[in-house]
């Protein structure tokens, strides 16, 4: 492929002449031309290396005031220029626009968005509202930083899948062709070996025997081809299975990513249902375990009652901790501080009517077993 | 408030917790299903004294004939009021107190007070007319040992209670009692958060105290002088500050110990509510003091939250005190003795008679078995030895267990089947 390119791009340049130092490829046969394409302006290699090494400059060919730099110049890849033109705007447009087909609605939405797409590259080629053009596609390609970014990283796996794909199959031909071949090899060894065999049986034998022999013989070979050609069979088959959950594959890394759906400048995307992100596990439910509202636990309080038990070592022995005792006496002195009963209870009550005075009959009426003998 | 939150899930708040009206309509109901059962019961055994037409000798109750003697009408019974049971009970409370101090060592103060919560929820549901309150108090201290990890065996126990009663009467209407219970055994009471309060309130004292988590701008010297500075209380000699919290905290035990037992204050209040209205019985300035440190940052401002709580909470805890000043002792006023005597004898004649032996039943299924079967036996034969006693029992619980058998979806015994089985083949 290089190579054929190479020619290409050297079939007519045997009297072209470098705009800019005019120098010809008579004068210097290794002589290369590089395009910018800010300007698409062809000039030499040398000239490149001379204008561009110190810094950006203007572009040197007449009228053209594009400011050049050295590492955006490049080899021509068509020979046409326009068509290089072409083809550079459209990889760029593509680059932002890569919206996949599975982010739309509908097949008429994809459809509207290809011809979008067709209809700016052609703004572009041939200058028609270029300022606008621009404008659209640099807010969109702002707007949607990361779904342009997640859509590449989708465009780069597919392929890199798809050259993996590519290289399996190639190995998987490469063993097909070397197994048939040596099975080609074996069954020729077996065959003379079969031949030779029924030589030296007829050798040894009766004379009598030799035509059963030679059909003896014959029934071996067809035999072993028999058992080889049904045990080819099965290899193909193995393969042609293998080969079906390959085909299969591609179809799960195509995964729809699309972050936001609210790009206003292409229609009919799908509503993107972004998974609500885990919360990490809490165990008390949002409750602060150790937080209390009414007081703050010391390490340590004043006692004269407890303060020995510190030092007892046959209580602190067993597990004894003052702590447990701080923390519950405080719990309780506070436990139910805020809760006014009379409201609340009677809140209950209103709530569900008969809630206290039906259990509390129920309650006399059960506890009195002997109730039955009253009636 | 998060502890509030704990506090409501407790079986206290839940279940034993009641505005003034609910109450006294609960008791009022308790009171009035137990006096129709009773005059329907005492006509019943008029009645059945009436067709026997022979003389009363075989009557159940002779407060019956007493009644009858007087007037046939069934009007004239005269059952306890609301009230009266109230007064009763209160009266049982103070005899758990006493009978609780009479043993060596006496019993921790927190088991007789759970015992008395014990037998002022189990009279909210049912009626010193039905249930005489002095075979159901001594029942009632057992099960508070139990329940407050207080071990005592039965017969220790047994032992401690005057009068002739004996182990199997004191459990006997145990299931009666943790029935009407609902079995819920917890009981919050406000000895330990008075210990937690004063705890704090040391800490202070001594300039070691912590700000509230909703003041955090106090520090601890801070609190130091504000408490330093407390008025003192009326009719106190200025002393120092650990003293009167000793003082303060003697007090208001006594306090819980007594007033909040004998009242209706558990049904009415929580713990934490009790024992700060004790506080501020015994040292009125330290009380709000130490609620101003816990709910005071706040600011003038009216409508935020902790304000409000304040406020709230200073008027339900004066009511709460009130009711605690509302005590008085029963040895120490004449009056109620005298009133208790009335009651006492009132009760007398309006008990409930098919309730006054029925307790027996109660008993636990195996001392009843033996002794309905004992007295069964001593009726069929005179000398019958124990092992045919045990045989009759044996023999009548299968008959009865085959006659249940038929009924029975699930079928018998499984143990009864397979022996039945092996015996068959």
């Amino acid at each position: 492929m290089p190579s054929s390119r190479e020619a290409m791009v050297h079939r007519g340049d045997e009297d072209e002449v470098c705009p800019v130092c005019k120098s010809s490829r008579y004068l210097n046969p290794d002589m290369r031309f590089l395009i910018n394409p800010e300007c698409y302006h062809k000039m030499c290699e040398s000239c490149v290396d001379r204008i561009f090494s110190s810094g950006p400059a203007n572009c040197p060919v007449a009228g053209c005031h594009k400011t050049l730099r050295k590492n955006r110049f490049r080899k021509q890849t068509f020979e046409d220029i326009n068509v290089e033109r072409e083809v550079d705007i459209r990889r760029r447009v593509m680059t932002v626009l890569n919206r996949r087909e599975e982010e739309f609605d509908s097949k008429l939405d994809w459809d509207n968005f290809l011809e979008q797409r067709e209809e700016m590259i052609f703004n572009l080629v041939n200058k028609v509202d270029v300022a606008k053009t621009e404008a659209n596609l640099q807010k969109y390609a702002a707007d949607n930083m990361s779904s342009i970014r997640a859509n590449q990283a989708l465009e780069a796996k597919e392929v890199t899948s798809f050259q993996e794909r590519q290289n399996q199959e190639q190995e998987l031909a490469r063993m097909r062709r070397q197994a048939a071949r040596e099975e080609y090899e074996n069954e020729r060894k077996e065959i003379l070996a079969g031949r030779e065999d029924v030589l030296t049986r007829l050798a040894s034998g009766q004379p009598a025997d030799a035509a059963a022999i030679a059909r003896e013989g014959q029934k071996v070979i067809l035999k072993k081809s028999s058992a080889r050609r049904s045990e080819e069979e099965r290899i193909r088959q193995k393969q042609a299975a293998l080969r079906g959950t390959d085909a299969k594959k591609p179809g799960q890394t195509t995964a729809t990513t699309a972050e936001e759906a609210g790009s206003g400048l292409i229609k009919g995307l799908k509503k993107v249902k972004t998974p609500e992100p885990e919360k990490p596990y809490d165990p008390f439910g949002g409750m602060v375990p150790n937080k209390r509202d009414y007081y703050s636990l010391q390490d340590d309080y004043p006692s004269s009652y407890l303060d020995p038990i510190r030092q007892d070592h046959r209580m602190l022995a067993g597990g004894y901790d003052l702590q447990e005792y701080y923390s519950r006496t405080l719990l309780e002195a506070f436990a139910g501080l805020g809760c006014f009963i009379d409201e609340e209870v009677s809140k209950r009550e209103a709530n569900s009517f008969n809630f206290v005075k039906p259990v509390g009959t129920h309650g006399a009426l059960a506890a009195t077993p002997g109730s039955q003998g009253d009636k | 408030m998060i502890e509030d939150d704990f506090y409501r899930t407790s079986s206290q708040f839940r279940l034993w917790s009641f505005t003034e009206d609910s109450l006294r309509s609960l008791r009022r109901n308790t009171n009035t299903l137990a006096s129709d059962r009773v005059r329907d019961a005492l006509r019943r055994a008029r009645e059945a004294r009436k067709s026997a037409s022979s003389s009363a000798v075989g009557t159940p109750n002779p407060n019956a004939s007493d009644a009858d003697s007087k007037t046939g009408d069934e009007k004239d019974i005269e059952c306890l009021t609301p009230e009266e049971e109230q007064d009763l009970v209160r009266y049982f409370c103070e005899q758990i107190v006493q009978l609780g101090e009479s043993y060596k060592p006496p019993l921790p103060t927190i088991v007789r007070a759970t015992a008395i919560q014990y037998l002022r929820r189990f009279y909210l549901t049912n009626s010193p007319m039905t249930y005489h309150p002095k075979t159901i108090m001594p029942c009632v201290l057992f099960i508070a040992t139990k329940t407050d990890n207080y071990y005592m065996s039965l017969r220790q126990f047994a032992n401690g209670v005057p009068g002739d009663t004996s182990a199997e009467d004191i459990i006997a209407p145990e299931f009666l009692v943790m029935q009407s219970l609902r079995f819920t055994f917890d009981v919050r009471h406000p000895f330990r958060g008075l210990e937690g309060g004063i705890m704090e309130l040391n800490a202070i004292s001594q300039g070691l105290g912590q700000p509230a988590p909703h003041n955090l701008q106090q520090t601890s010297d801070d609190l130091r002088r504000a408490m330093l500075s407390l008025p003192l209380p009326p009719n106190t000699s200025s002393s120092s500050i650990s003293d009167r919290l000793a003082r303060a905290h003697h007090n208001a035990r006594e306090i819980l110990k007594s007033a909040a037992q004998m009242t209706d204050a558990y049904f009415f209040y929580t713990p934490a509510q009790i024992w700060l209205s004790a506080l501020l019985l015994a040292d009125r300035p330290l009380a709000e003091f130490y609620l101003d440190t816990k709910l005071g940052g706040a600011g003038p401002d009216p409508t935020h939250p902790l304000t409000q709580l304040h406020a709230k909470l200073l008027t339900t805890l004066h009511n709460c005190s009130t009711l605690l000043q509302s005590y008085k002792p029963l040895a120490s006023d004449p009056d109620q003795k005298k009133a208790m005597r009335r009651i006492g004898k009132k009760l007398y004649h309006c008990q409930n008679p098919e309730k006054v032996n029925n307790l027996a039943g109660q008993k636990r299924i195996p001392a009843a078995a033996a002794a309905t079967a004992a007295t069964a036996s001593a009726n069929d034969h005179d000398h019958a030895t124990p092992e045919s006693e045990m045989e009759q029992i044996a023999k009548k619980r299968k008959v009865e267990g085959d006659a249940r058998r038929k009924d029975d979806i699930f079928g018998g015994e499984l143990v009864m089947e397979r022996t039945r089985e092996r015996q068959g083949s």
